[in-house]
């Protein structure tokens, strides 16, 4: 991307804020980072996230929005000037919260990237606009999840935020004939393979949170199905080599794959070890691992604990809820073209079972997120 | 002749105060601390409350009877297990604040300290050759400990033949009766367990303990997480201890908790809701140590179990702790 011009969305964001980092070290490239305006000081937001990065690309703070319309919040001279010069566009805002109401999931991720598409249409020299994704539009189907396929297939979604995203593709598919457009499917995405960082605490780290906390009784799944996890370092990476060298358009899933992953029991397994391993005094707590039961089983509990009125279970079977139904519809997702374009790079996502325990070790060492470390 | 190494659980009685109160009556008492309509939804409808008697008045009547209906030799007793779940219970309070034979929550009167009701309990059954132990601090499990240690005692011991086991709980007067979403009965019950009893042969009791849970009330939401992965853990391991597997199982005799928690318990164990006898949830409630010994004399009564079935008891008591007991029928 050497003299190229890269606007990326959501540069605040966890995946964002990753991507912003690599892309910051590079030499000649322009980034256009996009800032939710807000009454934040965005260059103070962008400081945050570069820390003491050595930063060698020309980066631009621009505030804006993408959904106030194809000018993503910009003035006039900054918008026809920003689309004149991108090369690249990586969107990576959005909102991933999986309880908010349908219409607001999708205002944020339909309505802002039909917004984002706009913008693309007036970028004469666009070589390539990446459209992050999520795996899960796959909804509640079960089996293999292929790249070349799209949507739920009538299966239904677990929560808005899937439904969105699927509704999102729709649009950038639409849209792939006449822009050189890819959709980047991700995993869930839970820190850095080396050092365990988390850049987004999401779902899976709310759930160790509550297993470390006895509050976790149970599970819906299957104990064998695997649970698809990487890394952010592999996100990040991947992603960029995608928008650089995939051919458009096309659709790639960055996932662990059967072969990377743990299953469900394994998982619990690598979490319970991890937390009694980093935190021996936690093991005088004898936590039992939760249960994984059918989703009958799952709801019937779920319905007692709203019965019950009991704010705290409450709170911690909503939260296991919003994902765990997912861990219900186990599914594959096959990663062949992903495979395909990164194979000349060493590109690849590591075994789950090798760097999990590093994100269980910056949870606890970080408190999730609530201290310095 | 060798002494025969098995024990059976040979005869049970209970009492349970004649006043019943309704769910509805008891939230219109106030003694509700939760919505009545979530206990009716878990299964609960009415439970005994006690009146003058003590808990000692109860155990006393359960243990009476048990020995009238036996065909045991009163001589033959030569242990009495006395059971508590409730710390008040280990003194003879009458539930009341007061108590007819003059032992209360006193921890500063020092004569008090050392008057205890297993003592009364012999003395008023006759038994003067039945040594006393007290069992405590178990919460609802006592009981289980009670039946493990008689039957380990049988085992160990070649000249005890026969031990009195009972249980007896009441709450304190005024005091909410909603615990963790389970209603609370007073009650009482009497076994004995005897030497060489086919009837009802104890094949294996288990036990998880976890201390870290002792506090029930700053800690209740970890309590009530942990109650299903530990009793599914617990049940599968004494299933394996005793070479069975849940389908050798003819009944799981449960304590009187929710209705709800054993639909849930029941699909974790893998046991159909047929095969666990809920019955007395709804009429007699959780009696607190006594529910799976009442239970188990009902469904023996109602003709729900044959001879050589295996059953399976199950219990949880604040502690917090885990019992299990597997008995060959
Ligand atoms: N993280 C994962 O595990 C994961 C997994 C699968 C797919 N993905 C996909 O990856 C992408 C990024 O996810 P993430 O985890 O980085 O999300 P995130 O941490 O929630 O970040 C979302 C970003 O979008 C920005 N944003 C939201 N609404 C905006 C608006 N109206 N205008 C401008 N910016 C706006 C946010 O700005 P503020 O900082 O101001 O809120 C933030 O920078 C999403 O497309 C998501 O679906 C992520």
């Amino acid at each position: 991307m050497r003299d190229q011009s890269i606007l990326l969305t959501g540069a605040t964001g966890a995946v964002g804020g990753d991507l912003l980092r690599k892309l910051a070290v590079r030499k000649g490239l322009r980034i256009n980072a996009l800032v939710r305006r807000s009454d934040r000081d965005p260059h103070e937001r962008v400081k945050a996230i570069l820390g003491e990065l050595d930063v060698t690309a020309k980066l631009n703070v621009l505030e804006g929005d993408i959904g106030v319309g194809s000018s993503l919040g910009l003035d006039d001279a900054t918008l026809a000037s920003v689309r004149r010069e991108t090369t690249h566009i990586i969107h990576a805002a959005g909102s991933t919260s999986f309880t908010l109401p349908l219409a607001a999931a999708r205002a944020a991720n339909v309505a802002g990237s039909r917004n984002v598409l706009d913008f693309a249409r007036g970028c004469a020299s666009l070589e390539c606009g990446a459209f992050l994704s999520t795996v899960y539009v796959s909804g509640k189907r079960r089996g293999v999840f292929a790249e070349s396929e799209y949507g739920d297939e009538g299966h239904g979604f677990v929560n808005s935020y899937e439904q969105s995203k699927a509704e999102m593709e729709e649009i950038v598919r639409a849209a792939m004939g006449e822009l050189p457009l890819i959709l980047v499917r991700l995993s869930t995405v839970v820190g850095d393979s080396t050092t365990g960082r988390v850049s987004g605490f999401n779902t899976i780290h709310h759930a160790i949170r509550l297993l470390y906390n006895g509050l976790a009784p149970m599970i819906p799944g299957d104990p064998a199905e695997p649970v698809d996890i990487v890394s952010s370092d592999f996100v990040a990476a991947a992603t960029l080599h995608l928008v650089e060298n995939a051919p458009r358009p096309g659709v790639f899933h960055l996932a662990a794959g059967r072969e990377s992953s743990s299953s469900l029991e394994e998982l619990i397994g690598e979490t319970v070890s991890s937390l009694s391993r980093f935190r021996p005094a936690w093991r005088k707590r004898a936590v039992e691992r939760p249960l994984i039961v059918d989703l009958d089983t799952y709801e019937l509990f779920v319905r007692s604990v709203e019965e019950t009125g009991n704010e705290v279970l409450k709170g911690a079977t909503r939260a296991i809820r919003t994902f765990a139904y997912q861990l219900a519809h186990p599914k594959v997702f096959a990663t062949n073209q992903a495979a395909t374009v990164l194979a000349e790079s060493g590109i690849a996502p590591q075994r789950s079972s090798d760097f999990y325990p590093r994100v269980v070790k910056y949870c606890l060492e970080s408190n999730w997120g609530t201290r310095p470390c | 002749m060798r002494a025969q190494s098995t024990a059976g659980i040979h005869s049970i009685a209970e009492y349970l105060p004649p006043r019943v109160a309704s769910v509805r009556e008891l939230h219109d008492r106030g003694l509700l601390r939760g919505s009545p309509e979530t206990l009716t939804s878990f299964g609960f409808d009415t439970v005994h409350l006690a009146g003058e008697e003590t808990n000692i008045d109860m155990a006393i009547a359960a243990a009476e009877r048990v020995l009238e209906e036996s065909d045991v030799d009163r001589n033959d007793i030569g242990m009495i297990l006395y059971a508590a779940a409730l710390s008040s219970s280990s003194t003879l309070w009458d539930g009341n604040g007061g108590s007819p034979h003059g032992s209360v929550l006193q921890l500063d009167s020092v004569p008090d300290l050392f008057k205890y009701p297993a003592s009364v309990l012999q003395t008023e059954l006759g038994l003067p050759n039945a040594p006393v132990v007290g069992i405590n601090q178990l919460g609802c499990a006592s009981i289980f400990a009670a039946l493990r240690m008689a039957r380990a005692l049988i085992v160990a011991e070649g000249e005890l033949r026969a031990v009195l086991c009972v249980s007896s709980d009441k709450f304190p007067a005024g005091r909410h009766r909603d615990l963790a979403y389970n209603l609370v009965s007073d009650g009482a019950c009497a076994t004995i367990v005897r030497r060489g009893d086919r009837i009802n042969r104890i094949v294996e009791c288990t036990q998880i303990t976890k201390g870290a849970l002792w506090d029930s009330e700053a800690i209740e939401n970890e309590i009530i997480a942990a109650y299903f992965p530990t009793a599914t853990a617990l049940i599968e391991r004494t299933l394996a201890k005793a070479g069975l597997e849940m389908d050798d199982i003819s009944l799981v005799i449960p304590h009187n908790v929710s209705l709800r928690s054993w639909e849930i318990l029941g699909r974790l164990i893998k046991c159909p809701p047929e095969r666990i006898y809920t019955e007395n949830i709804a009429r007699v409630g959780h009696t607190i140590a006594s529910d799976n010994l009442l239970n188990l004399r009902r469904a023996t009564e109602a003709g729900m179990i044959e001879k050589g079935d295996y059953l399976l008891l199950f219990t949880f008591g604040y502690g917090s702790n885990w019992a299990c007991m597997i008995v060959q029928h």
